[in-house]
């Protein structure tokens, strides 16, 4: 089962993806912010990371950013409210995107494209 | 090894080379050299460092230009023989003096560009220095620069080899030291690869070699001698498009198990100073004028490579005018998988012709992308050139099939 981390200081949000990915098939494991996400990461070995843009405390492309450098191909969705996002450059690091939505049809969509992505080792 | 070399300093190792390859760039080469010697201090000041001039045997004296301004740094020039043109070549002669040095670390800049400074050096080295392979720039762009990397190399690449590179065939790059035994022994060394084929011949083996590959945000448009976009396209469009095509059977057991894309990291993101970009005037009468063309030429052999279904959808393009010119993505793909498979079963001769008629439909996918993204800002436009990528990754399985 693919283990999937949800990173979002909104609770309702982390509810929501928690219940409904669960339900998908997925397991769910969840991080309130970007505090030692990377330690985190290391820990658990999630098979794909779902990221908040905007939180409180951090900004979700620098934690971006640090992923990818440390996590080369650990699949990253970036979820975020507007999508104004996509003018800063450091975006394009990411897989997929997704506008914030109740309805997860396009978030699972893109979970699954992102899972089934394959490069030969 | 090269046809000529001067080392007066005897350099025998490197940790970093700064290489320009050139032909006559006695006009631009002496700043571009001070520049990478100003960065090779600045920033990797405690390695030892070379500036190479990979020369094509120019005649109008770009070697004492370069002797001139290499500062501290220790310079080597090489030469291929005065009839041995052509980037390629000039870079295989650095593959091998890499190989002698032992250098860890490769950075290559043009010659002739304008506005480099010595952070590229940092920019294009660093990322080697950190864990990467192969480092591509990634220069602010207006969205009608680099046409060809928009329509075809970028999302070929991309659907090909699974990996996002926005700007592959870039002329100022850097890898890891260890690659050019990769390069040096790659079946693939034509006359195409040789010219301007070269650029996407090493993101192609860099991206085989399953290194990691990072971009480099450069932060400004990349400022070089002006160019007449028109005045080389037949052999610029040809070489490029013969050497992606050459690889494609070589990393075949490869691509055809790739599925989608995966992004690449990032470097360069902590200064975002952003350079706008010059604008860029399009003809656009002219392009449909070129596209209308393809039709008197090479209507025929149109037929033999693309089925009836995308050859009668090239003629509804053709009817709809100018005003109302639209070329769909997914009969662009198509064409592009189609002529790839068509490629690799032709003669030499056979597949230029090949190339040839690939060159009108084109131009007539850039006027297309011109129409469709005129109002869009250079952001919008990019999103467009994403979502063409996506279609080219979901009709992967059509060249597949047909490559099979």
């Amino acid at each position: 089962m693919p283990k999937i981390l949800v990173v979002d200081d909104e609770e309702h949000i982390r509810l929501l993806y928690s219940e409904e990915l669960k339900e998908a098939g997925y397991e769910v494991i969840t991080a309130e912010s970007g505090y030692k996400l990377l330690e985190r990461i290391e820990d658990e070995k999630p098979d794909l990371v779902i990221l908040d843009i905007k939180m409180v405390d951090y900004n979700g492309l620098d934690i971006l950013q640090d992923i990818r450098n440390q996590f080369y191909d650990l699949p990253v969705i970036l979820s975020t409210a507007y999508d104004t996002f996509k003018e800063d450059m450091k975006s394009i690091a990411a897989d997929f995107y997704v506008v914030k939505s109740f309805d997860l049809t396009e978030l699972k969509k893109k979970i699954a494209m992102a899972l089934e992505t394959r490069l030969p080792t | 090894m090269a046809f000529y070399e001067e080392n007066p300093r005897h350099i025998t190792k490197a940790d970093i080379i700064v290489a320009i390859p050139s032909f006559n760039e006695a006009e631009t080469i002496a700043r571009t050299t001070e520049q990478a010697a100003k960065g090779l201090v600045e920033f990797f000041g405690d390695r030892k460092s070379v500036l190479i001039n990979c020369d094509n045997h120019s005649t109008d004296g770009t070697k004492e230009a370069f002797f001139a301004a290499h500062g501290d740094i220790p310079g080597i020039y090489l030469s291929t023989p005065p009839d041995n043109r052509g980037k390629g070549n000039n870079l295989r002669n650095l593959f091998e003096k890499v190989r002698e040095l032992e250098t860890e670390i490769v950075v290559v800049l043009e010659a002739d560009v304008k506005n480099v400074s010595p952070q590229w050096i940092r920019k294009l080295g660093e990322p080697i220095a950190k864990g990467s392979g192969y480092v591509c720039p990634l220069y602010v762009r207006h969205k009608y620069e680099a046409p060809l990397t928009n329509s075809i190399v970028y999302p070929l690449t991309r659907c090909l080899y699974g990996r996002r590179v926005r700007q592959p065939n870039a002329g100022d790059f850097g890898f890891k030291g260890q690659l050019v035994d990769t390069f040096l022994d790659s079946p693939v060394w034509t006359e195409s690869m040789r010219n301007f084929g070269v650029d996407i011949w090493m993101t192609t083996i860099a991206l085989n070699a399953r290194m990691p590959i990072s971009q480099s945000f450069i932060g400004s448009p990349k400022v070089h001698r002006t160019k007449d976009p028109y005045a080389q396209l037949v052999v610029l469009f040809r070489q490029i498009m013969g050497t992606i095509f050459d690889m494609m059977p070589v990393y075949a057991n490869f691509w055809r198990q790739v599925k989608w894309s995966k992004p690449t990291a990032l470097f360069g993101m902590d200064n975002l100073d952003v350079d706008t970009p010059l604008p860029v005037e399009v003809n656009v009468s002219r392009l449909h004028e070129r596209f209308l063309q393809g039709f008197d030429k090479y209507s025929s052999a149109w037929q033999q490579v693309y089925d009836q279904t995308v050859f009668h959808k090239l003629q509804e393009i053709r009817s709809l005018g100018l005003q109302h010119f639209s070329f769909p993505t997914q009969t662009w793909t198509r064409i592009l998988f189609d002529a790839a498979a068509t490629y690799q079963r032709l003669g030499e001769q056979e597949r230029a012709n090949l190339l040839d008629s690939l060159l009108p439909l084109y131009l007539g996918k850039v006027l297309s992308f011109v129409k469709k993204t005129e109002r869009m800002s250079i952001q919008q436009a990019e999103e467009y050139v994403e979502n063409e990528c996506m279609v080219f990754e979901e009709n992967k399985p059509h060249l597949v099939k047909i490559w099979e």
